[in-house]
């Protein structure tokens, strides 16, 4: 396979609820510094710049990406704005990578930012996130993310009998992981009885199955392979992508359990790669809620045995495919823009043998998977990265 | 800080769903139906699938089935089949505490259009349906 596009920069900024005076626009400004100054290039060599941002709620700034590339002093390059839901991330990663491939610039940064805990309230932002779904048919119903979530996981539940001890065993484990990630928003040690106890948001989902409303930013400098600078060269490079789209109607969907659009876009990005999915050694999956990571895990092909590969530890940062080092979305946060590419960003890192200690693998894997979705798995984004990989 | 606070009223129009938002807002089930291939769906689609080059308006008897219920502190939300439909169907049952797996589907009170579904108390085995 040929590599899309190197990593040549990567950093996330802590994720959190930040009570600092600071705005989003410090925390892209930080992120981007972080990627330009790993990548070892010179800001002006920079020809394209792809913000990701789930709403201009959340900030209260339409345009975002030419605010951005001003306070990043990138004003004159390329810029635009992605928006796929909670996918937003990952698919500006994409787009970054088709600037890259398609010989629009040779270098491209790709920030992704919002402010989702900070600026508005959580039962505003909850209602934000009600949008997310058909306001002309489940929208209407007054529905949230996490109701909606619970019934499609009752069904994953259902079909696979796994039993809901997975959720608290996903939950305990993410957050276990994010102990060791300094800048993740939940680092905890729960057991299940903390978990038992906690509010029943829409069951099966109780409050800690559910992901926080996190601040923060993420940002990857992309490379074509043939300008990486020398200092660089061995960085992990992109080596493939796919994305794919399912019935907006939970109701329409043949199976509500089972998150189609995702094993679509595996299935595109491991032709472009062409791996398959046990190639991989290192996977970052959307766990907005618990039990989504079971059903990406399925979806994505990376697991036939869900609940015994759980108990036994394949999952952990021990394990043969260690998955959510970084806490996930659970544990580490999720600031929606920044997500997939934190993700990203996150697999990049590991792969280089640079990521946190307590968390970076022993054996350098291969291949690393990057999964991100919007809605519930309504759009799917998937970013496959080589260690190491050459031109 | 800097506060900014916006009130935003929004009409949005029905478009090529007005028959189905006006039979929800009479607490009718209308459907969408493809005389080709024969898929109903409810809420419509406008594409079922197939193709099909008109697709027709068909009202359900508007009674469904509940496949799967979740309640907390969001509210009481299900998924349920309505007779007829070949698709499934998010709805909020009115009263929380209601339980059964039938129910029937029914008019908003505060004229604003909303899936809304009324259990009427029965289980499987005392259903007339």
């Amino acid at each position: 396979m040929s590599v899309i596009a190197t990593i040549t920069g990567a950093a996330l900024t802590r994720f959190d609820h930040r009570r600092d005076g600071s705005s989003f626009r410090d925390w892209a400004g930080d992120a981007f510094e972080a990627a330009l100054a790993m990548s070892g290039l010179d800001r002006d060599e920079i020809g394209a710049l792809v913000v990701a941002s789930e709403s201009d709620f959340f900030t209260f700034q339409l345009n975002p990406a030419t605010v951005i590339a001003g306070d990043l002093g990138l004003t004159g390059v390329s810029a635009l704005r992605v928006e796929g839901g909670g996918a937003s991330g990952q698919l500006a990663v994409h787009a970054g990578a088709r600037i890259v491939a398609t010989g629009q610039a040779r270098h491209v940064a790709v920030v992704g930012v919002d402010p989702s805990a900070s600026t508005l309230p959580g039962s505003t932002v909850k209602m934000l996130y009600g949008m997310s779904f058909d306001q002309w048919s489940d929208g209407m119903t007054g529905t949230t993310s996490t109701a909606l979530y619970a019934l499609s996981v009752q069904s994953f539940l259902a079909r696979t009998g796994i039993g809901v001890w997975a959720l608290d065993a996903v939950t305990m484990a993410n957050r276990a992981n994010a102990c060791a990630n300094p800048g993740a928003h939940l680092p905890r040690r729960h057991g299940a009885a903390e978990i038992a106890s906690s509010p029943m948001i829409a069951a099966p989902y109780r409050r800690l199955h559910c992901s926080p409303l996190s601040d923060g930013a993420a940002a990857l400098i992309l490379s074509y392979p043939g300008a990486v600078p020398e200092a660089r060269r061995g960085a992990a490079g992109i080596v493939g992508t796919g994305a794919a789209t399912d019935k907006f109607h939970l109701g329409a969907r043949a199976d509500l359990g089972r998150f189609a659009a995702k094993t679509l876009a595996m299935q595109r990005a491991c032709a472009i790669a062409a791996i398959t999915p046990s190639d991989v050694g290192l996977a970052e999956v959307y766990d907005a809620y618990a039990g989504a990571q079971l059903q990406a895990l399925e979806a994505l092909g990376l697991s036939e045995q869900i609940g015994a590969d759980l108990e036994a530890g394949r999952f952990a940062p021990s394990g043969a495919l260690p998955v959510n080092l970084s806490g996930g979305l659970l544990g580490q946060g999720a600031p929606v823009g920044a997500t997939g590419v934190g993700q990203t960003a996150t697999c990049a890192l590991a792969l280089e043998g640079r990521y946190h200690a307590g968390l970076q693998p022993r054996e350098l894997p291969r291949y690393a998977l990057a999964d991100t979705h919007g809605g519930v798995c309504t759009t799917a984004a998937v970013t496959l990265l080589q260690a190491g990989a050459e031109a | 800080m800097i506060r900014r606070e916006v009130s935003l009223s929004y009409e949005l129009a029905p478009g090529w769903l007005a028959p189905h938002v006006d039979g929800l807002l009479q607490g009718r089930a209308v459907a969408r139906g493809c005389g080709t291939c024969g898929r109903v769906s409810f809420p419509p689609e406008r594409h079922c699938g197939c193709a099909a080059p008109a697709p027709h308006w068909i009202t359900l008897e508007g009674w469904a089935e509940v496949v799967f219920r979740t309640d907390g502190l969001d509210g009481s939300f299900a998924l349920v089949s309505f007779a007829g439909s070949s698709t499934k169907s998010v709805v909020r049952l009115v009263l929380d505490s209601a339980t059964g797996r039938f129910g029937t589907l029914v008019a908003p009170t505060d004229g604003q259009p909303a899936l809304l579904l009324a259990l009427n108390g029965k289980g499987a085995s005392d259903d007339t349906h």
